[in-house]
């Protein structure tokens, strides 16, 4: 009813009062005697409360009238066939249950806006390399796309660390961001306490600042206004604490202290590339304008630099921060979001056959209905009615489930999936729910009501009375939903069964390093201030020589190896390039490099690792000749290197590496020639799915670093070698922390998302098998209830029980070869779709293909092999006798 | 098939009612009691309505947006609503009109069937 309606209707009794009045007045004015006057008039004016009534019928519609009629007719239907009603809504909540799990994922990680002021003009920058890769920034470029964009409001450059910070309540590793000027400007956030940085403080050799994340600020800074008192020591040199930023804003991830960028100045290498760049658009520039602009900016420098090489970028890209933060998870989740669609369309499948089987139960109800006159619109009504209540029944049970089974998504997923924290049944997610639940009551309800209205109601009267109520076309549609439903799940279980593969291959895969006893390996990750000096590197060298002797001493541990950065753990190791050169052509001075490095024959490319020669026996690295470092190799001897197979194999191929002497300075700023002294395997050391990459080690008693993880081998309890490893820590320098995990950790958290995915595409694969199954045993115990009659007259002219089962199990292979045949078909186009997530096995990989198909045959036959057998039981004279 | 004619018997009474409200606002807008006193008087009372269902009858009119109603005074100094008739109304009116004369020379010729052949 609309409000003009509802105006109308209020002042209405008010208008009756005035009419009747009126008239009184007019009779009294003929003559009658008052009260006379009145009853004549309300005589004349007639009923008052039809009069009402009529009035509000003008208004409301008949529409919310007959919709109500249809709602509780609906929930008779419903309540007259529980089993039906129960089996339908459990099936529709597990399949919109799980499909909603798997969106707020989705949506948590891929969709949802960042939680900064109009996210969608906050873009990253990268460079572009010969190769077509990206790569982060080098500070000369930054400056460039800085100074000459027209794109961006505000562009800045950013990198995060690990640092040791101590000065607060206790010393902790702590993210540390170094950001350049307009930062905080780029994401429009300023502190709650305190200031921003200022223009001085950038300068170089400008009081030390930082600003604090507010988590840090409670819990180490005690949540105090005054900030004067917050100092804190990292990277050698006491940064006043002068901000607070506002609860919430912790880029990049889990920063929780921001410097200045670039205190020691700038490095003026174009092919340095240590920073993260991002960027606020302009109002009304869309990326592609900004990517153009950076892009021109990049060509130029290319085209310019005096830098050329592999190194040296080629162009510039501009993509959304929120992409370029979730880039790596997205195909998987797409493929989940897929999988578990296709997993909602068995279970609508199976809802579907239901609901076909009772339309042609009731078909002798509905020819009633249509020959008294029920028009097929109102008919049609009636089913989606009830389609709707099935649905939001399931959906809202869905719902609830999947709060339950978003926590265990959350728990389950891999810890590189970024964004997590972002995953919830959120308002959009339930939006989702409703929009999927409507999607399926509306598909549900139009396919049911459209095949069982569209017969002619005489025929089924017609046919009526003879217990075979139910058309042909009826029973072909069922058949065809499974059919399709065993498609569905073919590639859905091959594609679970790829993906298991994969991960067998994977865990089969020689990682270069010993897996057997990666539970024994406790991984303990040091880091001091970062420093230049020679005389302070040297007093690492000692601290860490110290750490590792007294680590020796602990009960149960057997050995002690360190590494600038073990497998399997974050980034890898830094690359870049080295020097073929003998001492005598080593330049005096650094500059005389540069034309060095053009002279293609002399130049390797390699991943640089700083290890001690234990690391190697711990981790089960072989050596394959020569020797590794060992305690001859002192800091003012000739300082050595080892290098990996392949590494030996693809710069000096059919010849003898040992002996002969590179620079590799750039890595860490010490220019000493290394001579090479042996030769080790291979390590994959970014992930177990990924080939090794040629490496140089240099000794860390050699060229020390102030990071480096720990690797102590020992029979002792984890937890008991890392206590006494903190003690020991705290007891030469109670300013340093820890980080302590077991090496199969480590390895087991490398094979995280791809157990994510194994999972779930599992689960969904075993959860539709389990639905198609049903699916098929619904529609052969059905045929099989429809045919008894036929079934009892063929078995009285002499058919025996084995040609009963025969035709029975005939009829239900069909089927399910249809099915197969159009799921193979389904499976070569669509495992595509997950070839980037495979490892060791193509796509079309014929022994899962083979596998599979065995299974659901067999699984499917079985389902047929019951109701067949049942037929066989089939008693002629009780069937006849029916007649 | 018997249901349509009925549904259409019914209309053409509510359509009557209809006409005649139309027709009575053709004069100028006017509140529901003298709209009733005017189609009694100018039929010399033989038709005799049942004065209530004029105010369902005139809501539909409404809804249907063929007539307005806005606040007024009454003759003897009462707020009373004034209904008025919209153009789109005196369209309604033009073809409801033309209607029904087709339709009563259709009865009247079946009724005394000689008319027609004079």
């Amino acid at each position: 009813m609309n409000r003009r309606g509802k105006g109308l209707l209020n002042d209405l009794d008010q208008e009756i009062r005035e009419h009747i009045e009126l008239a009184t007045e007019e009779n009294i004015d003929r003559g009658m005697a008052p009260e006379e006057a009145r009853c004549a008039a309300m005589r004349k004016f007639g009923n008052v409360t039809r009069v009402k009534e009529d009035a509000r019928e003008v208004w409301s519609s008949l529409w919310a009238e007959q919709f109500g009629q249809d709602i509780r007719f609906a929930l008779r239907q419903l309540r007259k066939s529980p089993v039906f009603t129960i089996v339908a809504i459990f099936t529709l909540a597990l399949g919109i249950g799980v499909t909603t799990a798997i969106f707020s994922v989705v949506y948590g990680v891929l969709l949802r806006p960042l939680p900064y002021s109009d996210p969608g003009r906050i873009m990253a920058v990268f460079e572009v390399n010969s190769h077509g890769g990206w790569s982060r920034l080098a500070d000369p470029n930054f400056d460039d796309f800085h100074d000459q964009n027209r794109s961006f409001q505000a562009i800045a450059k950013y990198s995060a660390n690990f640092s040791s910070v101590s000065g607060a309540s206790q010393p902790t590793r702590v993210t540390v961001a170094s950001v350049s000027a307009d930062f905080f400007k780029v994401f429009r956030i300023r502190p709650i306490v305190g200031r921003e940085f200022g223009s001085a403080d950038a300068r170089k050799g400008a009081a030390p600042v930082a600003l604090a994340s507010y988590g840090y600020w409670k819990q180490h800074l005690g949540s105090s206004p005054d900030l004067s008192q917050a100092n804190l020591k990292l990277e050698n040199a006491v940064f006043s604490v002068i901000g607070v930023l506002p609860d919430g804003f912790q880029f990049p991830q889990d920063a929780d202290l921001w410097i200045p960028a670039d205190r020691d100045g700038e490095n003026p290498s174009r092919t340095s590339h240590n920073y993260d760049a991002v960027g606020r658009l302009r109002e009304r520039v869309p990326v592609e304008r900004a990517n153009a602009d950076i892009s021109s900016i990049a060509r130029r420098i290319h085209s310019t630099s005096s830098e050329q090489g592999d190194y040296l970028l080629k162009d510039g890209i501009v993509i959304p921060l929120r992409d370029s933060l979730t880039g790596k998870a997205r195909p998987a989740l797409l493929i989940l979001l897929g999988a578990v669609g296709f997993l909602l369309l068995v279970a609508c499948a199976n809802v579907a056959n239901l609901l076909l089987a009772q339309a042609s139960v009731r078909e002798r109800e509905l020819a009633i209905r249509s020959a008294l006159g029920a028009a097929r619109r109102r008919l049609i009504r009636q089913f989606l009615t009830e389609a709707f209540l099935l649905s939001l029944v399931g959906g809202g049970l869905g719902v609830l489930g999947a709060f339950w089974g978003v926590a265990g998504l959350v728990a389950l997923a891999p810890g590189n999936l970024p964004r997590l924290d972002s995953v919830s049944i959120s308002a959009p997610v339930l939006v989702f729910a409703l929009l999927l639940s409507s999607a399926v009551a509306a598909g549900l309800g139009v396919f049911t009501a459209v095949r069982s209205t569209s017969g002619d109601p005489r025929e089924a009267l017609g046919e009526g009375g003879r217990g075979q109520a139910g058309s042909q076309s009826g029973q072909r549609t069922g058949r065809v939903i499974v059919a399709a439903q065993i498609a569905i799940t073919l590639v859905l279980v091959v594609g679970a069964g790829l993906l298991g593969r994969s991960l067998i291959k994977v865990l089969q895969v020689d990682p270069g390093f010993r897996v057997d006893h990666t539970g024994q390996i406790v991984t303990m990750e040091v880091s001091r201030p970062c420093v230049e000096v020679p005389r302070a590197k040297a007093a690492q060298r000692i601290f860490f020589a110290n750490l590792i002797d007294r680590l020796r001493q602990i009960p149960g541990v057997r050995g002690v190896g360190a590494t600038s950065g073990l497998p399997l753990v974050g980034g890898g190791l830094p690359d870049g390039m080295f020097l073929m050169l003998s001492q005598n052509e080593l330049p005096k001075t650094p500059d005389g490099l540069a034309p060095l490095l053009q002279q293609k024959e002399r130049i390797g490319i390699a991943d640089f690792g700083v290890v001690t020669g234990e690391y190697f026996k711990i981790l089960g690295i072989p050596t394959i000749r020569g020797r590794i470092f060992d305690d001859h190799d002192s800091p003012s001897g000739p300082h050595v290197a080892v290098i990996s197979q392949s590494l030996a194999r693809e710069r000096w191929p059919k010849q003898d590496p040992i002996g002969r002497t590179i620079e590799f300075g750039n890595m860490d700023g010490d220019l000493r020639l290394l001579t090479i002294i042996g030769i080790v395997g291979d390590v994959r050391q970014y992930g177990l799915d990924l080939p090794p990459r040629p490496t140089v080690y240099v000794n860390l008693f050699q060229r020390p670093r102030s990071a480096i993880t720990i690797a102590m081998l020992s029979d002792a309890g984890t937890q008991l070698v890392a206590s006494a490893a903190r003690g020991i820590l705290a007891d030469l320098n109670p300013e340093i922390p820890a980080k302590f995990q077991t090496f199969s950790q480590i390895y087991s958290a490398s094979l995280g998302s791809r157990r994510f995915n194994v999972i779930l595409i599992g689960f969904f694969g075993i959860t539709a098998l389990l639905l198609a199954i049903a699916g098929v045993f619904g529609v052969m115990a059905y045929s099989v209830t429809r045919r008894t009659r036929e079934i009892g007259v063929r078995v009285a002219l002499g058919a025996s029980s084995g040609d009963v089962l025969r035709m029975i199990v005939n009829q239900g292979l069909r089927i399910i070869l249809a099915g197969v045949a159009a799921g193979i078909a389904g499976s070569l186009v669509l495992t595509r779709t997950v070839e980037s997530l495979l490892f060791g096995v193509t796509a079309s990989d014929p022994l899962t293909f083979a596998v599979v198909i065995l299974l659901l045959v067999a699984a499917a036959l079985l389902a047929c092999y019951i109701p067949a057998r049942r037929a066989t039981r089939v008693d002629p004279i009780s069937t006849l006798r029916y007649e | 098939m018997s249901t349509r004619e009925e549904k259409e018997r019914v209309d053409l009474l509510q359509g009557t009612l209809d006409l005649l409200i139309l027709r009575t606002l053709l004069w100028g807008p006017t509140h529901g009691h003298a709209i009733a006193n005017a189609i009694e008087n100018r039929s010399d009372e033989v038709l005799q309505v049942e004065q209530g269902s004029l105010y369902p009858a005139l809501h539909r009119l409404i809804k249907r947006g063929w007539i307005s109603v806005e606040e007024g005074t009454s003759e003897n100094n009462r707020r009373a609503k004034f209904y008025r008739l919209t153009a789109k109304g005196r369209k309604q009116l033009a073809v409801e009109t033309n209607k029904w004369e087709k339709l009563a020379g259709a009865i009247a010729q079946i009724l005394r069937p000689r008319a027609k052949r004079k």
